[in-house]
């Protein structure tokens, strides 16, 4: 006979599980206590979304379930937006909360709140397990649902009478979750409009990469000569040198991309959903364009666009079938000419840093085994436009939530999921702080990660915003009151220097890339510069507004 | 415009609590619910919604719910049941 708790750690072992994050506390000791000595590897954050967000990262950086546990009450409760955030992005995560005792479930006891009632809105499923012989079929039902499918994230709520009952350890015997399948007759379908189509384009989506699918797209791509576009979450699906490949499409993307997708009249549409912030206004997005959907998650096929051919089913099985060769010689030049008339210019006269130039650079020098894990806000659009990625676990954003404070713990997750690569963290001054505290994880750690700090001393996105659509009233925007951020970082034994001028650039990133172990850098980035082009709320992708002559 | 449903769930407390939480973000309103424990411990809910909204943009996210077995959306005839099993 073992306690519950000792038998949570044997199902994480039994399902793979090496690394998990958390933070103890009151009603999770029992779990905490059976860890100790156990062969689980875990990483102490200084805040429970700091925890879950590094195991949203270990997670996206490695395609393994990534594992985080929380007490009860505020543990549970500051577990929430990270949840919500990998709920957004479909990252497979299992999340272990600690719960009051059932005896005094609903009796707003120390520390009690609903977490299972907070769970609903926020994850694929939850559970509060109040049984000791569900505790183990619940939590290898977790992982299944955790990872099945389209993934999302799980919450097993575990009261402390349960961690702390005895049962005799056995494996359940789980049904085997059916998966939809493509039918035949779809396929066929979506081979005739391929065939028909003189301008058809590929929408790709962060889908390809959850389903590890990017063999197959890249072949499916070689074969066709299909012209490309790729959401946030999609970037590194395709490699950036491919011919067609256009980059990012939507209210930030290129635009190539943007024109290519208006005047396209087929869109293949892989794992992506049609996001607002990829289409712009609804009802123009791509008119011509007849669409095929291939999700894995039947409720996105027809959710915001009727597709003529909607396949529900397992990307790398559909893929393939769709594989022919095409004739749109014509269009494919049409595409290369549109990328080359809208190239990115990276000349910027002046002193300053410019951004975007940067962002290149790094990307150009980075090894082979890299991740870049970012932010939200300005930094992240630009690295998202001018970085480019071997594969879409290089590239860690919070895509649909859009959660600052994101970047800093994913990239501790990304650094323990992939100990032997380069993990850069793109931040900017105000996402940075959001989360500052996990600099500790770092230190306690010795983690190397690599911290490029953007610092426009603005929250920058929003107070593009203000001066474009709101009379430049830039209410509670201005930073410039911010910390010292590399004496900040030295408190933390993070070595780092700040730099201000163009030709401070290539050293000061060679010298951050070199470093043994973690690293600051700093950066007072040219302010004036605002994220380009960019399409305004509720226009039509076509739309996009450039930089203007004048600047701020 | 109303439609009917009529979903087959596994019994567990909050089953109840998601299916009305989803139908209420994507925006459907219940006029009427009611629910019975079946004979095979399972559950039955027959629920009618009203909303601007396509009745599949509701089917296809209570379909998704894990303890959701069945979900029909019944056409206004009430002739034939249109079954999207999961």
């Amino acid at each position: 006979m073992i306690r519950g708790a000792d038998a949570v750690i044997k199902v994480l072992a039994a399902h793979g599980v090496t690394t998990v994050f958390g933070y103890p506390g009151g009603a999770i000791m029992p779990l905490y206590d059976a860890l100790y000595g156990a062969p689980v590897e875990h990483l102490l954050s200084r805040h429970e979304q700091g925890a879950a967000f590094a195991a949203v990262g270990y997670a996206r950086a490695s395609g393994k379930t990534g594992v985080c546990f929380a007490t009860s009450g505020p543990g549970a409760t500051n577990l929430i937006t990270s949840l919500a955030d990998a709920l957004l992005d479909s990252v497979p995560l299992v999340a272990i909360t600690g719960q009051v005792s059932t005896s005094v479930i609903g009796t707003d006891a120390f520390q009690e709140i609903d977490v299972l009632g907070m769970s609903l809105s926020c994850t694929k499923h939850s559970f509060m397990v109040t049984r000791i012989d569900e505790l183990i079929p619940t939590l290898y039902q977790a992982f299944a649902i955790a990872a099945s499918g389209r993934p999302g994230p799980v919450l097993v709520d575990i009261p402390k009478d349960i961690q702390l009952a005895e049962l005799e350890y056995r494996t359940p015997l789980l049904a085997i979750a059916t998966e939809p399948r493509a039918e035949a007759g779809d396929v066929e379908a979506a081979r005739r409009l391929l065939a028909q189509a003189r301008q058809p384009i590929l929408y790709v989506g962060g889908g390809v990469g959850m389903a590890g699918a990017v063999e197959q797209l890249r072949d499916l791509i070689r074969v066709t000569g299909l012209p490309s576009v790729a959401t946030l979450k999609g970037l590194g699906a395709i490699a950036h040198d491919t011919p067609g490949y256009l980059g990012m499409l939507g209210m930030h993307g290129g635009k190539a991309a943007n024109l290519a997708v208006q005047d396209c009249d087929l869109l293949l549409v892989v794992g992506a959903r049609f996001d607002d912030r990829v289409t712009g206004k609804l009802a123009s997005f791509a008119p011509k364009a007849k669409v095929i959907h291939l999700d894995i998650d039947a409720a996105e096929l027809g959710k915001l666009r009727r597709a003529d051919v909607a396949i529900a089913g397992d990307l790398r099985q559909i893929l393939p079938a769709l594989a022919m060769p095409l004739n749109i010689t014509p269009w494919q030049a049409e595409v290369e000419h549109l990328a080359r008339k809208h190239r990115w210019d990276y000349r910027h006269p002046g002193k300053l840093i410019y951004a975007p130039a940067m962002l290149r650079r790094l990307a150009n020098k980075l090894p082979q085994d890299s991740v870049v894990s970012c932010d939200v806000g300005q930094h992240q659009m630009w690295v998202a436009q001018h970085m480019w990625f071997r594969r879409p676990e290089d590239h860690l954003s919070s895509a649909g939530l859009g959660t600052m404070g994101f970047g800093l713990p994913a990239a501790i997750g990304a650094q323990m999921a992939r100990p032997g690569a380069t993990v850069v963290l793109v931040s900017g001054d105000g996402s940075f702080m959001m989360n500052v505290q996990e600099l500790t994880t770092i230190k306690r750690r010795r983690l190397p990660v690599k911290i490029l700090l953007l610092d426009n001393q603005k929250l920058g996105m929003v107070k593009q915003w203000q001066q474009l659509f709101f009379e430049e009233r830039y209410s509670e925007t201005d930073l410039s009151d911010n910390p010292d951020f590399v004496l900040m970082a030295s408190a933390f034994d993070i070595p780092g220097r700040s730099i201000t001028s163009a030709d401070e650039v290539e050293p000061a990133l060679e010298q951050m890339l070199t470093a043994q172990g973690p690293y600051l850098l700093h950066v007072a980035i040219d302010d004036a510069f605002n994220v380009w082009p960019l399409v305004p709320p509720g226009a039509c992708n076509s739309e996009m507004m450039d930089e203007p002559e004048t600047r701020t | 415009m109303r439609h009917s449903l009529e979903l087959t769930m596994q019994q567990r407390p909050e089953v109840l609590e998601r299916v009305l939480r989803v139908t209420r973000h994507r925006g459907f309103t219940v006029t009427q619910l009611q629910m019975r424990i079946n004979e095979d411990a399972s559950l039955s809910l027959d629920i009618m919604v009203d909303a601007e909204r396509a009745i599949e943009l509701l089917s296809n996210q209570l379909n998704k719910l894990i303890d959701v077995t069945q979900c029909r959306v019944i056409p206004a005839a009430a002739s034939s049941h249109n079954v999207c099993a999961q």
